[in-house]
């Protein structure tokens, strides 16, 4: 082909638009240095002190930590109950099969937030459990469909004849399934794990029903401090929330080797 | 690792596999326990709702036990209530329609543009979504607000003196929900451009279609049925948007989530929150249903019916 297939105005306008969408991210990134006791653009002088004030504030810390520990706690939920239910969905045949496929797929349909309001009229009328618990609970809701789906893929694609192979020269079942079965399924697995942490850590719609003031993660401590502060220490810890993504994107892409777009598809 | 020095096992263990891998039973073993807790950590408490939405209502804050639509009637008879719903549903239209029209070039991009380009996109596009909402919506602020990034570069730029007045209004909120949902518009989109065979396109443009004509004729009607999801995610996502509206919207543009949350946390009003609830999950489902459908007709209309 003599020209390529995508005309030079559009290539022009692809990256217009690529700049538009990473300007949200890199403007507070720059206002985070602003010497200023106020927000502005363009910022002016240098100073580091705001992040200074973010890393070592305790209320940012806790959440922080607090977020870290929800999102591995809904993860290893979600997992136990999922990949056992992926691998169901595609090993066998029963009755209501398509049903329950639909189940594990319809939290990501029904609003996130009409799933947490749901959640919290249950959990007070019943009066049952923890926050931490049910913080747990709901997050896992959110996640399940992130591991589900993408442990479904891997075991679509596992090689039966691998495994008939395997067994027919000997191997015990649970040697099939360490040796044969695991490491195909693997990446789907962890794929499903990485997502459905970046779905519980960056959660806002069903943390907002149910968090407390002592079990608060860390979307809704940055919506607090937006409200009740106008230094550029919420861009500093914005610029933070930032850094920690990209890392996870680097991360999730080379030392994983999972495409991220996967997340939107 | 020594399985051969084990001749008995061959004979017994393909058959315990098969059993293992294969039987009925562990099969609904295996996905009991996902099922029940979806039965009951989601079915349950949302059909419960739905079910308070119509046999409860507060009446000057008394509760009042039996069956009552006056939920809903509150909610499309009060004028202030039905404008949050007009204003959800045009926010959410308005969003899917320019996330669309967006997500084309990006979406060709990403299935024509060879791996560099495609590369690019995809994580730009995508590695934002790594990042919570409150931030992104934050970022936004930071840009539209009237001594912001956007008023110094027009400024700076001589486009204009006096920048609009952005932050706090429908604008703001419809910018920032175009950009946090694109990625969910644009994958599908793409995924459907990609499985166009590149030699329908170069068929046209050998027989003499213009570029414009090349995608209005081709492209586009074949991509149709990933514009039916990117567009109906995009207008789902909005409609329950919370964190955008709040952020950006300021006092004067809440949407219904923000009605929710009103209703239940501010003034306890278990059963009207119930009713906007119901109202949300009606809206989307009708809008997923209605909108692939109709499009899925028409696309296999337009391919001659053979899918």
């Amino acid at each position: 082909m003599t020209d390529s297939v995508i005309s030079l105005p559009i290539r022009i306008l692809v990256l217009l638009l690529l700049l538009v969408i990473v300007a949200p991210l890199a403007v507070p990134m720059l206002m985070a240095f602003s010497d200023t006791p106020f927000l502005t653009f363009p910022p002016q002088g240098f100073t580091l002190r705001w992040f200074e004030r973010v890393l070592f504030g305790p209320e940012a810390q806790t959440s922080f930590l607090f977020s870290l520990q929800l999102a591995f706690l809904a993860t290893i939920t979600a997992l136990l109950l999922g990949v056992p239910a992926a691998a169901a969905l595609v090993r066998y045949e029963f009755r209501g099969r398509s049903a329950i496929i639909g189940l594990m797929l319809s939290p990501v349909i029904v609003p996130l937030i009409v799933t947490g309001v749901a959640l919290l009229q249950m959990f007070s009328s019943l009066g049952w459990g923890d926050t931490l618990t049910q913080l747990v609970i709901g997050h896992a809701v959110v996640c399940l469909p992130y591991v589900v789906r993408s442990v479904t893929a891997s075991f679509v694609l596992v090689n039966r004849d691998l495994e008939d192979a395997a067994a027919v020269m000997g191997a015990p079942p649970h040697k099939v399934l360490t040796k044969i079965v695991w490491p195909q399924v693997r990446p789907g697995i962890l794929a499903g794990a990485v997502f459905s942490f970046v779905v519980s850590f960056d959660d806002y719609p069903i943390s907002m029903w149910l968090a407390d003031g002592r079990h608060f993660p860390i979307p809704l401590y940055l919506h607090g401090l937006l409200e009740r502060s106008i230094d550029p220490s919420i861009a500093a810890i914005s610029t933070l929330v930032i850094l920690f993504a990209l890392l996870l994107v680097v991360v999730i892409e080379k030392v994983f080797g999972i495409s991220i777009a996967r997340l939107a598809t | 690792m020594n399985v051969a020095a084990t001749p008995t096992l061959p004979r017994i263990e393909p058959a315990m596999l098969a059993q293992l891998l294969r039987g009925k039973a562990s099969g609904v073993a295996l996905v009991l326990p996902a099922t029940a807790f979806l039965a009951v950590f989601f079915v349950w408490p949302v059909l419960q709702m739905i079910v308070l939405s119509v046999t409860q209502q507060r009446v000057e804050g008394v509760l009042i036990e039996g069956w009552t639509l006056d939920n809903y009637l509150r909610l499309f008879c009060n004028d202030l209530y039905f404008r949050v719903l007009l204003r959800t549903l045009r926010l959410a239209a308005a969003s899917s329609v320019v996330a669309v029209l967006l997500a084309y070039p990006l979406a060709i991009a990403i299935a024509r543009g060879g791996p560099g380009l495609a590369r690019l996109v995809t994580i730009t596009l995508v590695a934002p979504l790594l990042v919570n909402v409150v931030v992104r919506s934050y970022g936004w602020s930071a840009i539209l607000n009237n001594a912001g990034a956007l008023a110094y570069v027009l400024k700076a730029t001589g486009l204009s003196a006096s920048p609009p007045a952005l932050l706090y209004t429908e604008w703001a909120v419809l910018i920032a929900c175009v950009h946090v949902y694109l990625p969910f518009v644009v994958m599908p989109i793409a995924t459907a451009i990609g499985r166009i065979d590149p030699s329908v396109e170069e068929a046209a443009r050998v027989a003499g279609a213009s570029r414009m004509m090349t995608f209005l004729r081709v492209t586009f009607p074949l991509s149709l049925p990933g514009l039916a999801v990117g567009a109906s995610l995009a207008f789902s996502l909005t409609a329950a948007a919370y964190v955008m509206p709040q952020i950006l919207g300021g006092n004067f543009s809440p949407l219904l989530g923000t009605l929710i949350e009103q209703q239940v946390l501010t003034l306890s009003d278990w059963p009207f929150g119930a009713a906007i609830s119901t109202l949300l999950i009606i809206v989307v489902l009708a809008v997923n249903l209605v909108f692939i459908g109709l499009l899925s007709r028409r696309f296999s209309r337009w391919t001659g019916g053979a899918k």
